[in-house]
């Protein structure tokens, strides 16, 4: 229990309102992506229905590797970065670091796409932000992790607003918690049959109450993820190195030895996967190579953490021989407290250290964090509605928003399932995004009772939840037994989920109920 | 103010923190932990300016962190290149 003096507990509850209504729409379009994304590589295979289950680095790639750093201009041999693209294609990029006309450090090289027969289908040239755009197949899951991201906003600008959201977010998470007297109480209290005041606001409160750790961790570690490369990294080697990032990165990420420029064939990739596999009894997500083509060659595998494990684990060999040469921490040369910290930023904000499992409860406290923003701005709106009637726009923008959102996240789905056949998804993915935002603004603005559209849009994402199964076998998706045998039943998942949610979206409506008092209409909490 | 007034802070502190902290065993600590430390140093300057009675005292440490911080900058810059190969340090 925190006991904050009266003028304190005021002050907080301020805080915590204004911290929420200044940015709480925009937080929450972030964290309702960032739900959705939780479960990005899921929603990649289910939406372009992706049989093969077998990774890139199972497969032998060392020759292929080799025979594009044979066409590719040895400037380019400083990085390779290795790692699965679509349907376990491998990607490969060649490249090297330098600064473009803006003064900022860039990759810029040359990107190879490998499908599972060796074959090169595609080559791009230019920088990382170039090359690892969104490409036809996963336009969907590109869509929603850079809402997410970056709102879709230019760098750095958009980086710079998630970031200050999840500063936004990290205040109303503490000042939530100051501001509650009984937080243990709280956690359990839930007065079904009291009045809808109180009931509403101790929905509000479990639910934030619950969630108050899962809102720190998000927020701080959100926040770092977004200002790391845009202020924190230009800082940091500003105060360190005059400003020379390169160096930094090399000091942080590098691996120290004695340059040998002479020639030495990179061989022995094959063996270092099969081998990094051996060790950590995990498939590699990502592989990079640094010198390629050189006696000084050093290839790093990075993994998924270890069973019971949080941290991602990463293996260091030499390039030349493929000889292993020591677990890496994935920060620093030894282990060191950093580089821990560092480390465990990743895991703990996608929840992917303990597979299905752990995405499914940071899935799960995502939406409850959605649930407490929104529940907490029309709280906010309704605390207020008797002092001024010129809330009334805030209390419909939230209905707008708050179901809106969720709305045209599916719309951008159906957009995608009807056209990646054609191959112009990634112009109608965006774009089934806006026409769907641009219908439920002007619905908005035509339909005045709140509740009307509320029931309106619910209606309208159960019916698209139903839908989208059907559209995606129907576009020529898999079906649920050709995706089971091979090895793939998330896409049965993915569609089991949409169908149950989509009928419990419209059962909530169908047949029409009464609403009960207070379900659907929030009072002044205090 | 407390907000923009602490991310003032919380970015020389950052830069500041790399001069004085510990490399630790790999070295990196001194450069990392400013990194990890941001928001939660921000968050700790946010929360000290709206809920400490004297504003003098909020101004004063915010002013004592950015002095101390900065002088060390300072000095940093002002001895530049000497003070470069020693990796941040």
């Amino acid at each position: 229990m925190i006991h904050l003096p009266k003028n304190e507990t005021k002050l907080m509850v301020a805080v915590h309102g204004w911290s929420g209504i200044l940015l709480g729409l925009v937080l929450y379009a972030v964290v309702l992506t960032g739900t959705a994304a939780v479960f990005a590589e899921e929603i990649g295979i289910w939406s372009s229905g992706h049989m093969s289950s077998t990774s890139a680095f199972e497969r032998p790639v060392g020759q292929n590797v080799q025979a594009l750093g044979s066409q590719t201009p040895t400037k380019y041999h400083e990085g390779v970065d290795l790692f699965e693209v679509g349907d376990h294609d491998l990607g490969a990029f060649f490249h090297r670091h330098e600064i473009d006309p803006d003064g900022e450090l860039v990759s810029r090289g040359i990107f190879y796409r490998v499908n599972s027969n060796g074959q090169v289908i595609d080559r791009q040239a230019g920088t990382s932000e170039e090359v690892f755009g969104p490409r036809n197949d996963d336009a969907l899951s590109h869509f929603l992790v850079d809402t997410h991201v970056r709102l879709h906003l230019p760098n750095p600008w958009g980086l710079l607003l998630t970031g200050i959201l999840g500063l936004a977010m990290l205040v109303a998470a503490v000042s939530g918690l100051m501001i509650h007297r009984h937080l243990f109480k709280d956690i359990f209290t839930l007065r079904r049959k009291a009045n809808p005041v109180l009931f509403n606001r101790d929905r509000h409160s479990v639910a934030g109450t619950w969630s108050l750790p899962f809102a720190f961790i998000l927020a701080f570690t959100g926040s770092f993820f977004s200002f790391f490369g845009t202020v924190g990294v230009p800082i940091v080697a500003m105060a360190a190195f005059g400003g020379d990032v390169q160096a930094l990165n090399s000091s942080v990420f590098g691996n120290p030895g004695q340059a040998d420029p002479r020639p030495a064939p990179t061989s022995g990739i094959d063996r270092i996967t099969r081998d990094a596999i051996q060790r950590t009894g995990e498939i590699p997500t990502f592989v990079t190579i640094e010198n390629f083509g050189r006696a000084d060659a050093k290839v790093t595998t990075f993994h998924p953490p270890e069973k019971g494990g949080v941290l991602p684990i990463s293996l260091l060999y030499d390039g030349a021989d493929g000889r292993f040469e020591q677990v890496k921490p994935l920060i620093g040369t030894k282990p060191s407290a950093g580089g821990a910290l560092a480390g465990i930023m990743s895991p703990l904000h996608f929840g992917n250290f303990a597979g299905i499992l752990s995405k499914a409860v940071w899935f799960g406290l995502g939406f409850a964090m959605c649930y407490v923003t929104l529940t907490g701005l029309r709280l906010w709106v309704v605390r207020r509605a008797n002092e001024t009637r010129s809330l009334g726009w805030l209390d419909r923008m939230v209905t707008i928003v708050g179901l809106g959102l969720p709305f045209a996240l599916l719309c951008t789905a159906v957009a995608f399932l009807c056209t990646t056949s054609s191959g112009s998804a990634l112009f109608w993915t965006p774009a089934g995004f806006l026409m769907a935002s641009a219908l439920v603004i002007i619905g908005g603005a035509f339909i005045r009772d709140r509740i009307k559209l509320s029931i309106l849009l619910e209606c309208g994402m159960g019916i698209l939840m139903l839908i989208l199964p059907s559209l995606r076998l129907f576009m020529g998706g898999p079906g649920w037994v050709i995706a089971m045998k091979a090895g793939q039943p998330i896409i049965a998942a993915v569609d089991i989920a949409l169908l149950i949610a989509g009928l419990w979206m419209l059962a909530r409506h169908f047949p029409q109920r009464a609403p009960r008092s207070g379900e659907l209409t929030l009072q002044a909490a205090e | 103010m407390a907000g923009p007034g602490a991310i003032c802070v919380t970015v020389i502190v950052m830069a500041g923190m790399t001069l004085w902290l510990p490399g630790g065993r790999a070295g990196i600590d001194n450069l990392v932990l400013p990194l990890v430390l941001a928001p939660l140093i921000w968050a700790v300057l946010f929360f000290h300016a709206c809920l400490d009675r004297s504003v003098g005292r909020v101004a004063l440490i915010a002013l004592a962190l950015l002095l101390t911080h900065g002088g060390l900058l300072a000095h940093k810059w002002a001895n530049w290149p000497s003070t470069a190969k020693e990796g941040g340090r």
